[in-house]
């Protein structure tokens, strides 16, 4: 019985190759998305969860208006009163500060070593932190200053096969004025897990408290009952008393996030690592469970659609004696193969498609998930399995009884809900391609407008060390001799950086006591005398810096952009230029650093260094020699990259042999910015498809049901003269009816998210209703095609074929 | 065996009634093989369909081996499919999915026969039939007349008491339609009861009665 039961099953399954291809492709689509999208969202979820007091942590933030324009940044400056904090304030437990190691570089022996994170910490680390210490006592690891745990992998990038423990490592000296500092290595711990908001490469003590002056991430465990609300005011009565101002005219404002939430919900200025959102991890549950109700309602409305094929069998059986219960055997074993091609097709899928992802985003979604996966695939196939067989069922039960249909089809009722599903999954798809034209268009917008991206000519050696940047004259003359070079240059922040010094300054007719703007400042851009020339900015008056970097006190040359010529109160570049311009360097007196007193020399049109998400802040460019030059530019010769390249290399191995040849090209940094952005586009574009695709699959057995249902309609009319075009007409005028009706209930909710979408963004594309008309001519093509697909055999079958039983 | 007693079988449109079969009576004795009779529409179809379990009138008492049908659960209903009555039709209304053997096998299988039995009794059909050489092709790659003959020997392999036949010779020309006949006849010989739908008198003189119906009503017997 069984036997035959397989036999019959799969010699109609291979009688059908493509539908059942079809439908063995959309499941597996839809289970492939909606594994990885929950591994994804699992993985999202639980960051920072790990650590044992992840409920008591918290991180500690402050914004004060006064200070850089009250932006809020993820760390506090000079926190060295922290480790007072547990006797003012009973509720706070512990505390723990990183303060990130500068420079990006290490060395050991002879060699440098880049480090990508790393941070000076307090000896409380492993207490507030659960971090697995591989070699060691994690107790007295961090007793001593400038004691270092490193993880197992730069363990193994730096020592190779040697014992690392008691090793030494150098920081050498280097910008920021820090002088050459040793650490000893003491134990080696285990690599910070993917889902820990940070990933230091070491971690050490300081030689000194490095927390007195200086910038570091504080984080404060609170007690298990303490009410965060009540230690926000308790250290706000404190820093007033540190202060010695009054509470109440206290304007610092302190912010206590959870250690747990930091990942989904901060956006906050110098994050560690760039964090998730929680409006993605939405998008994406949303995308997932649409994905299984659409994947199942189509398969189910295909098998309807298709028991028709079946239902001639269906009815000799019930005749030979077959009970209700064979019936269902058969469109269970039948769903069986289905879900079980489909979960063969979706491991093939997915081992590919992971190591993707393992390779472009290091994230490996399977590692110990296996329960979590065997789960959803079950779950899956449980749910297609009986939601994909019990329509057929019913309107295999309800036909059979009637006698008449055993040789045409199973008939379709009105088809409302279908047909209704129909409509929601074609709104949603054609909502779908318009966001994924809106969002590769503003992308592509966002990339276009980056700086010195225009030519796609221009490297950029980032954060270089302090040492180079004292040769970093040397460095340009060297290259200009080549023929391949086109320009050299250097600047404080790298193109998509973000540019927030902000220094006070004096201006020749502004009055900062007028504009109740006494404290106020400006942002300040430091760069070498060919940035403007480099980057190509454009001037809307004024000339460009002079060639070369040094400035005498009265002499000294400003350029400013459109952005810092309105915030100065002007409205015509001509007007500003000439105005003498000064900017005071707040630590003048500490590091004997000043910036000469001079003129406004030009105004540039505002340019995007920083993202299109946010708007040009207004910026004062100025010359510094061997100073804040953090960032290399250098713009080779149309068409001679290779040869650039080679030159740049041979220049950098002669003048900084010890220093890893590192540039990377503007484009691949904006890229970087962007990067949530472009990894949406992919997402939705791949997403778009697929969902296409299952909608497709719907369709066509909407449109399988119906021509069968019409067979001898269509018979009767081309008997009487109807000519095939006209019969593809009729047949294919409803769905271009409903994709209409999607369309227009798919238009206004894509033009509301879109417009949501795009007001992340300063500087946007517009929503030009192309994009609506190509989303929907794209949609009835595909609908066409599909539905065409069946017609066209209807309509051009023999008619007496359809007429001989009837 | 069978009786009709006031059979009615109608559909309800909006305002009005359609009657398919209007008080039929009916009674067909064990070894009787019954032709029916009429013009296309009289409900001779839907007449052999109620016989069958196949369709419910609408009104009036149908007794099979003397139980009411109406009162026959669907579980007993697919027992007497599987035990008491086979079916032959017109358009033969063989499984494509199936070859001859596995076609032949299907009712003895749902009667839940053993293997090694079944084997024997697909065996003998095929013997009996003369269709031995063919029993590994589908329906598809058969002629008509050989189509019908594996329809035939699937009816009957579990031995029905009934065998109900919709213008078994309706697809089929002359010659094959005589062999086919000829065969029931044999059957009907040998004791099985045989219900026939025909338009054809030729076929009628197999038969040992015959039953006129016109419009739904039983005007001769």
């Amino acid at each position: 019985m069984k036997n035959m039961l397989f036999k019959v099953v799969l010699r109609n399954l291979t009688k059908r190759p493509f539908l059942n291809l079809v439908k063995v492709i959309g499941l597996s689509l839809a289970l492939t998305g909606i594994i990885f999208i929950s591994l994804f969202l699992k993985n999202e979820l639980s960051y920072d969860a790990y650590h044992e007091n992840a409920e008591q942590i918290y991180r500690y933030t402050l914004t004060d208006p006064d200070f850089l324009n009250g932006k809020h940044f993820s760390r506090i400056v000079n926190p060295k009163y922290v480790e007072t904090l547990q006797d003012e304030i009973p509720e706070v437990e512990n505390f723990m500060r990183l303060s990130p190691v500068r420079g990006g570089l290490v060395k050991h022996g002879e060699r440098f070593y880049g480090v990508s994170q790393a941070y000076e910490v307090d000896s409380t680390f492993f207490q507030v932190f659960n971090a697995e210490v591989v070699l060691g006592d994690k107790k007295q690891l961090l007793e001593n200053p400038a004691s270092m745990v490193v993880t197992e992998s730069f363990a193994e990038k730096v020592f190779g096969k040697i014992n690392p423990i008691g090793q030494v490592i150098y920081l050498p000296a280097g910008q920021y004025y820090g002088k050459e500092q040793k650490y000893t290595v003491n134990g080696i711990m285990k690599d910070f897990p993917v889902n820990s908001h940070f990933h230091p490469d070491f971690i050490a003590t300081p030689m000194q408290n490095p927390f007195q002056n200086g910038w570091a991430w504080t984080y404060l465990v609170l007690a298990k009952n303490a009410n965060p609300e009540n230690v926000k005011l308790s250290l706000t009565k404190y820093l007033a008393k540190v202060y010695e101002q009054d509470t109440d005219a206290f304007d610092t404002e302190v912010h206590l996030q959870k250690l747990n939430e930091i990942h989904l919900h901060s956006n906050k200025l110098r994050e560690m690592e760039a964090n998730g959102n929680m409006r993605n991890v939405y998008v994406l549950a949303i995308a997932a469970f649409i994905l299984l109700v659409i994947s199942i309602s189509n398969y189910a409305n295909l098998n309807i659609g298709m028991s028709g094929f079946s239902a001639k069998y269906l009815f000799i059986n019930k005749l030979l004696g077959s009970s209700k219960r064979s019936v269902v055997r058969y469109f269970f074993t039948e769903g069986l193969f289905i879900v079980l091609a489909t979960l063969l097709l979706t491991l093939l899928l997915s081992v590919p498609l992971n190591s993707v992802i393992g390779k472009y985003f290091s994230l490996n979604l399977w590692q110990n998930n296996a329960p979590f996966v065997s789960f959803l695939v079950l779950l899956f196939a449980v749910l297609s399995l009986a939601l994909g067989m019990l329509p057929v069922l019913k309107t295999v039960f309800a036909n059979l009884s009637i006698t008449k249909n055993t040789s045409s089809s199973v008939t379709f009722g009105k088809g409302g809900i279908s047909r209704g599903l129909i409509v929601f999954q074609y709104a949603f798809s054609i909502a779908l391609i318009i966001s994924v034209i809106v969002i590769s268009r503003q992308t592509n917008y966002a990339l276009k407008n980056g700086m010195g991206v225009h030519e796609n000519n221009v490297v950029i050696f980032e954060s270089v060390h302090a040492s180079l940047q004292k040769k970093f004259e040397v460095f340009k003359q060297e290259l200009l001799q080549y023929n391949s070079i086109q320009s050299v240059s250097a600047m404080m922040e790298p193109p998509g950086g973000e540019a927030n010094d902000m220094f006070p300054f004096e201006m020749e007719g502004y009055d900062a006591d007028a504009n109740d703007d006494k404290f106020s400042r400006i942002g300040v851009f430091p760069c070498d005398y060919s940035f403007a020339s480099l980057f190509h900015l454009q001037f809307l008056s004024g000339t460009n810096f002079t060639q070369n970097n040094i400035d005498n006190e009265g002499a000294g040359e400003y350029i400013i952009n459109e952005a810092a010529m309105r915030r100065l109160n002007h409205s015509h570049p001509d007007d500003i230029v000439g105005k003498t311009f000064k900017l005071n360097f707040m630590m003048a007196e500490q590091t004997g650093i000043e910036i000469p007193r001079g003129k406004i020399i030009g105004v540039v049109k505002d340019f995007h260094l920083q993202t299109l998400k946010k708007e040009v802040e207004p910026l004062v460019m100025f010359k510094r020699d061997k100073l804040w030059l953090l960032n290399f530019a250098v713009a080779y010769k149309t068409g001679m990259q290779d040869a650039a390249l080679a030159d740049m290399n041979k220049v950098w191995t002669s003048l900084f042999p010890e220093y890893p040849f590192e540039c990377e090209h503007v484009d691949a940094m904006y890229q970087k910015v962007y990067k949530a952005e472009l990894l949406q586009a992919r997402l939705l574009s791949i997403f778009t498809v697929v969902a296409l695709f299952i909608c497709s699959m719907g369709l066509f057995g909407l449109a399988l049901i119906i021509t069968q249902h019409r067979t001898k309609e269509v018979g009767v009319r081309k008997v009487n003269g109807a000519r095939v075009s006209e019969i593809l007409v009729l047949l294919n005028k409803d769905f271009v009816k409903w994709v209409t009706i999607s369309f227009v209930l798919a238009c206004p909710i894509a033009w509301f998210a879109m417009n949501k979408w795009l007001e992340n963004f300063a500087y946007k594309t517009s929503l030009s209703w192309w994009v609506f008309a190509v989303a929907g001519a794209l949609a009835l093509g595909i609908a066409l095609l599909t539905v065409s697909l069946q017609s066209w055999k209807a309509a051009s079958r023999n008619p007496v074929e359809a007429l001989r039983y009837e | 065996m069978i009786q009709l007693k006031n059979i009615d079988k109608y559909y309800d449109a909006k305002f009005q009634r359609t009657f398919v079969l209007k008080g039929v009576n009916l009674d067909i004795e064990q070894g009787e093989f019954v032709s029916i009779m009429g013009p296309s529409g009289a409900g001779k179809s839907t007449l052999l369909n109620i016989i069958g379990f196949l369709d419910e009138p609408s009104q009036g008492e149908y007794l099979f081996l003397g139980d009411p049908a109406n009162k026959l659960k669907e579980k007993q209903k697919v027992q007497y499919h599987r035990s008491h009555i086979g079916f032959i039709f017109q358009a033969f209304h063989l499984i494509e999915e199936m070859n001859v053997y596995e076609n032949i096998e299907t009712p003895l299988v749902y009667r839940g026969i053993k293997n090694k039995e079944r084997k024997a009794m697909v065996a003998d059909m095929l013997d009996r039939f003369n269709i031995v050489a063919k029993k590994d092709l589908f329906p598809s790659q058969l002629s008509g007349g050989q189509q019908q003959l594996v329809a035939i020997a699937r009816a009957i392999v579990g031995s029905p008491k009934l065998l109900l036949a919709d213008e078994p010779t309706g697809n089929l020309h002359s010659e094959q339609g005589e062999m086919i006949m000829k065969l029931l006849k044999k059957l009907n010989d040998e004791g099985m009861t045989i219900i026939q739908v025909t338009h054809s008198k030729e076929n009628t003189k197999f038969g040992n009665s015959i039953i006129q119906l016109k419009d739904g009503y039983v005007t001769e017997k």
